[in-house]
């Protein structure tokens, strides 16, 4: 399934394309993100625990940035592997629009979730992958918005 | 194969030491829906704390038109309670239709609440009747307390002592269940009560239980099942799966919205 969105940030466009980038910034961000090593310029390692109700479980697994435009967008993916409770993949084609000062972000996302929590969850998969994905942007609107992302 | 200590504290400071000792304490409250997942390990809690010895938080009572009932009342408690029946009818014929004989003879009010599942039945009665959520630290109203899928404004270790419901007018609600789970295909609860007509739809958000404002201005102003006539409710942010795609749940939001204002 895909999923789009986009906000309206007010922070130039370098200035958005250069969090976009940073590793710090995108832990921060990612909902559920315990740790995201960078490992080279486009590829990092992570680790995040996406809590779902009585679910909880940890995903391991590499984020890469791909299709990368500076500073008009890229494409960000990640897949992971969350044990006996299955597996996680995603990406986002992420564009940068200027608007005078502001910067116009437009994302559209689509996850994949299989393993045992996509049989258990098959009814709440879309639900939960849009949440998190509004939840990154968001989180990432308020960061540059110099409100600090909100505790998830 | 883990292991999970299990605690069965006898007071609310108990289970709050014994929530924050634990490195990944969790509070079981009936486990209806965490045993079933800690079965297929995608919960694994270092700590299950059980609040159902706790003194009196299984009680149920009436001051006036204050409806209190204990969190870890059960559903068939609340179900065949004489103070319930009285005091909110619609309350206790929502309880006596949550899942089957087994859930309900051990499952209860505040691990419901807590657990905020998107198809669960007591949310809807929560926010329509508009609940307050008593807490070991404070009191919640059902507006803020429903955050979302899942979510809800309790703390990390926060435990749910009761729920309090004023005596509405007139209620009731209705459930398109789905057959295999029981869970809310779509249910809708209506209420005339302390807050006003208020309309809550559960099963069918993709964010969980939420007021359908258009029938309740149609309702406030004219409560009969006719009322609803050419108020259709909007697809926007509807589940579409396996059971149901978002038009069909639209389209039954207004049929159940019908039959239980017609309950009422």
């Amino acid at each position: 399934m895909d999923m789009t969105g986009e906000y309206r940030i007010a922070a130039a466009r370098d200035v958005v394309w250069a969090a976009l980038n940073d590793a710090e910034v995108l832990k921060a961000c990612i909902p559920g993100c315990q740790e995201l090593e960078k490992t080279s310029d486009t590829e990092m390692t992570a680790l995040v625990v996406l809590k779902i109700g009585p679910v909880k479980a940890k995903f391991k697994g590499a984020v890469e940035l791909v299709n990368i435009n500076a500073p008009e967008g890229y494409t960000i993916q990640g897949e992971g592997t969350g044990g006996i409770a299955g597996y996680a993949k995603g990406s986002a084609d992420v564009a940068l629009a200027a608007d005078g000062d502001e910067t116009v972000l437009t994302f559209t996302a689509n996850a994949n979730v299989g393993g045992k929590i996509a049989q258990l969850g098959s009814r709440l998969i879309d639900s939960t992958a849009k949440k998190l994905a509004n939840k990154f942007f968001d989180n990432f609107h308020k960061h540059l918005s110099n409100e600090g992302p909100e505790e998830t | 194969m883990y292991s999970t200590k299990y605690h069965k504290p006898a007071s609310i400071a108990d289970a709050t030491a014994a929530l924050t000792a634990g490195e990944d304490a969790t509070i079981l409250a009936g486990g209806q829906t965490l045993l079933a997942t800690m079965k297929q390990h995608l919960a694994s809690p270092s700590d299950l704390v059980d609040i159902r010895a706790i003194d009196g938080l299984s009680d149920i009572s009436a001051d006036g038109n204050v409806l209190t009932i204990g969190a870890a009342a059960t559903h068939t408690a609340v179900a065949s309670s004489a103070v319930v029946r009285d005091v909110c009818p619609a309350l206790a014929d929502l309880a006596s239709g949550i899942g089957d004989p087994a859930v309900r003879n051990v499952g209860t009010i505040g691990g419901s609440v807590a657990n905020n599942d998107p198809a669960a039945d007591y949310p809807a009665a929560m926010l329509a009747l508009g609940a307050t959520i008593v807490t070991n630290t404070r009191e919640i109203t059902a507006d803020d307390f429903f955050e979302g899928l899942f979510s809800t404004a309790l703390e990390d270790g926060e435990i749910i002592t009761a729920v309090k419901i004023t005596a509405p007018a007139k209620a009731a609600y209705a459930k398109f269940p789905q057959p295999a789970s029981l869970f809310a295909l779509v249910g809708v609860f209506v209420a005339d009560g302390a807050g006003g007509v208020r309309v809550a739809v559960t099963g069918a958000g993709e964010d969980g239980v939420f007021r359908q404002g258009a029938m309740e201005s149609a309702l406030g102003a004219n409560w009969s099942a006719g009322a609803l006539d050419g108020v259709a409710a909007s697809q926007d942010g509807l589940m579409s799966d396996m059971h149901g795609a978002a038009d069909y749940r639209a389209h039954l939001i207004a049929v159940m919205a019908k039959r239980a204002v017609s309950a009422a």
